[in-house]
């Protein structure tokens, strides 16, 4: 089966999602032209430096949305770079595990962030994911909570790890990989939102946005869990997705986020607040240091520095609170060699 | 006074009838409605379809239009520019069962398994995984390690296909017996990282304990049985259920319930939209298959 031919299944329209239709349907092909041509590619200028964002919310009652919002302003986010767009959000979801909110992204943070991008104008929201461990993808959205909120929020979800895949030149070629193949929706979207959770990682050292991206490639053509990925090496590989894939925004979920022998065996930890940016290895380079990690000993953040971003503080303006005045040091685990040797002094 | 009757269709008969709009001009099946051709969608809906026992025609065509997808080295793969992506490969040999016409593409899917493994590794000392990475299974992907589904579906299309004393459905049995869970399941493939034990999943389990069942004692999987029974109580997905309850059945553990909750997952359409047609053929070929796949 040809990719082009499947590009023909996504004549579906969402323009106008029914009820019964908003959780399992697929985003119509060429439904709205992408501003400014490929996603691919297309957001690379970072220049000299970076801002982030760090929005206090002391649990997930708070007014997240409120708290995004005022991120997003911060962050001098134009209205007309929301108006009228189509806004794809990434949280992170893995394996279905009910009660257990330090996994997943919330669902009230992707409520709060929907909220926030059509109160600002954007056309369509939707809530795309492949979870990584699980193919019952319906199971992570029950267990996890997400599929009720979606399903009241009339907010359709996209199943990427049956996306119909699209190939382009694998431009950061860290690994030996020459292609990458993502999942359709994401070129028929303006931006792509990393809405991702703050953990540690027994592989990576820590997850947050730009890791977060390993659930945006499609299980079909890379396995349970993204086999592929893992064979050419994490930390390249999310040099790779990153390079090639430049995401317009990253929103991390922190409220409470995990420590120790994460992304899922950790524990919770309450760090309470939201971080958001338009470059993501500089959220995620605030992200380590409010965890108490220095992000300049983990490996895939400093050799992203200089190519997709800065993770040099001086090179980061700080909008919101300070790092200083949230830090929470999330427990590393010294018998995971990820983790040795990373925290801030 | 006018009295009108009305003509109310079983569930079943509505999922197959959603099932036939989705067959194509070319014999195969799409994914959703309006769909284009999808190896594994057309092989689940050749068994929800046989397992009926309606439209032979139907499924006639789209065994064909399977065998029509198949390369040359014999493998089904997701789609012609992704060879690399064969997992279809022997749900493929399970919708060809049956009907001598098939037997040639289905010896020709078999050679190409049963020369196929996984990446497989001899694990160092100091490695935080917990399984034995050196058995050979099957990978989702070309040169990646084996994991549980593709090589629990691999024993399954070995087994129906006569070759269940093949030297690698008897490493596959050594395999996935390795991957079980200390407490009981299966996940996708990874028992303990870093000496953490992980966590079982129920489509991952019912799928195993479907493909060992006859195949080694109870006793040595009844942990994952039991997790299986208390776990599915809560589950009305349609790919956990579905497989949840084919596992069960194998080892006559099918709840009683299980037609009535494939039916509350079908009703479940209303709240989340149409399932995808691997999903609803599954969730039919759980509703028959008492005794598993085999008893079909």
């Amino acid at each position: 089966m040809a990719v082009s031919n499947r590009n023909q299944e996504r004549t579906e329209i969402l323009e106008s999602w029914t009820r019964r239709e908003f959780l399992l349907g697929t985003l119509g092909g060429g439904v709205l032209a992408v501003s400014g041509g490929s996603l691919i590619g297309g957001c690379a200028k970072w220049g000299l430096g970076a801002e982030t964002f760090i929005g206090k919310a002391a649990s997930y009652q708070a007014d997240l949305t409120s708290i995004i919002l005022s991120g997003i302003k911060e962050l001098e986010v134009e209205p007309s770079e929301i108006k009228g767009k189509r806004i794809l959000l990434k949280p992170n979801l893995i394996e279905p595990h009910a009660g257990c909110g330090h996994i997943n992204t919330h669902p009230l943070v992707v409520r709060g962030a929907a909220e926030a991008f059509f109160r600002l104008g954007a056309s369509k929201v939707l809530v795309a994911e492949g979870p990584g461990h699980s193919r019952d993808s319906l199971l992570v959205l029950e267990e996890s909570g997400l599929g009720d909120v979606l399903v009241e929020d009339r907010i359709p979800f996209v199943d990427l790890n049956y996306d119909t895949g699209y190939t382009v030149p694998n431009l950061g070629r860290y690994t030996r990989l020459a292609t990458l193949t993502f999942p359709a929706s994401i070129r028929e979207v303006d931006w792509v939102v990393s809405l991702a959770k703050m953990k540690t990682h027994h592989w990576a050292g820590v997850t947050l946005s730009m890791k977060n991206l390993f659930g945006v490639m499609p299980g079909s053509y890379y396995g349970w869990p993204k086999n592929v990925l893992h064979q050419e090496g994490i930390e390249k590989c999310i040099l790779d997705i990153n390079t090639t894939l430049r995401p317009h925004f990253a929103i991390v979920d922190g409220i409470v986020g995990m420590e120790g022998d994460g992304p899922i065996m950790g524990n919770p930890r309450n760090a309470g607040v939201l971080l958001m940016g338009r470059n993501l290895l500089a959220v995620d380079a605030t992200g380590a240091r409010i965890m108490g990690i220095d992000p300049r000993k983990v490996p895939y953040l400093a050799e992203a520095s200089g190519n997709l971003g800065t993770i040099q503080e001086m090179f980061i303006r700080q909008r919101g609170e300070t790092i200083a005045s949230v830090r929470t040091d999330f427990e590393l685990v010294e018998k995971i060699s990820a983790q040795r040797g990373i925290r801030l002094q | 006074m006018n009295i009108t009757v009305e003509k109310k269709t079983s569930p079943i008969s509505s999922s197959l009838d959603e099932l036939r709009k989705r067959v194509l001009k070319d014999g195969g099946f799409a994914v959703r409605d309006g769909g284009v051709y999808s190896p594994d969608a057309t092989a689940w809906a050749i068994l929800a379809l046989d397992a009926n026992g309606i439209r032979p025609d139907l499924v006639e065509n789209a065994r064909e239009r399977l065998a029509d997808s198949q390369k040359s080295d014999g493998s089904v793969c997701v789609s012609a520019d992704h060879p690399e992506a064969f997992w279809p490969t022997p749900l493929a040999v399970l919708a060809w069962h049956g009907p001598p016409d098939y037997r040639e593409p289905q010896s020709r899917a078999v050679r190409f398994l049963v020369t196929t493994s996984g990446r497989q590794f001899v694990r160092t000392p100091d490695s935080p995984l917990a399984h034995d990475t050196s058995l050979r299974g099957w990978p989702w992907i070309a040169e990646t390690h084996s994991m549980v589904e593709p090589t629990a579906l691999t024993l399954l299309a070995l087994r129906i296909t006569g070759h269940e004393d093949h030297e690698r459905a008897r490493e596959a049995v050594h395999m996935l017996m390795d991957r079980q869970l200390p407490k009981g399941g299966w996940n996708y493939g990874n028992t303990a990282v870093y000496g953490q034990e992980l966590h079982p999943q129920p489509e991952n389990t019912g799928i195993a304990l479907h493909a060992l069942s006859g195949l080694v004692f109870r006793v040595d999987v009844q942990r994952s049985i039991d997790y299986l029974r208390s776990r599915i109580l809560q589950i009305r997905t349609p790919l956990s259920l579905g497989w949840g309850l084919l596992g069960l059945g194998v080892w006559g553990k099918r709840p009683v319930e299980a037609r009535s909750w494939v039916l509350e997952s079908l009703e479940r359409q209303k709240k989340y939209g149409p399932y995808e047609t691997p999903f609803l053929s599954l969730l039919i070929v759980a509703f028959h298959a008492r005794g598993g796949l085999f008893s079909l």
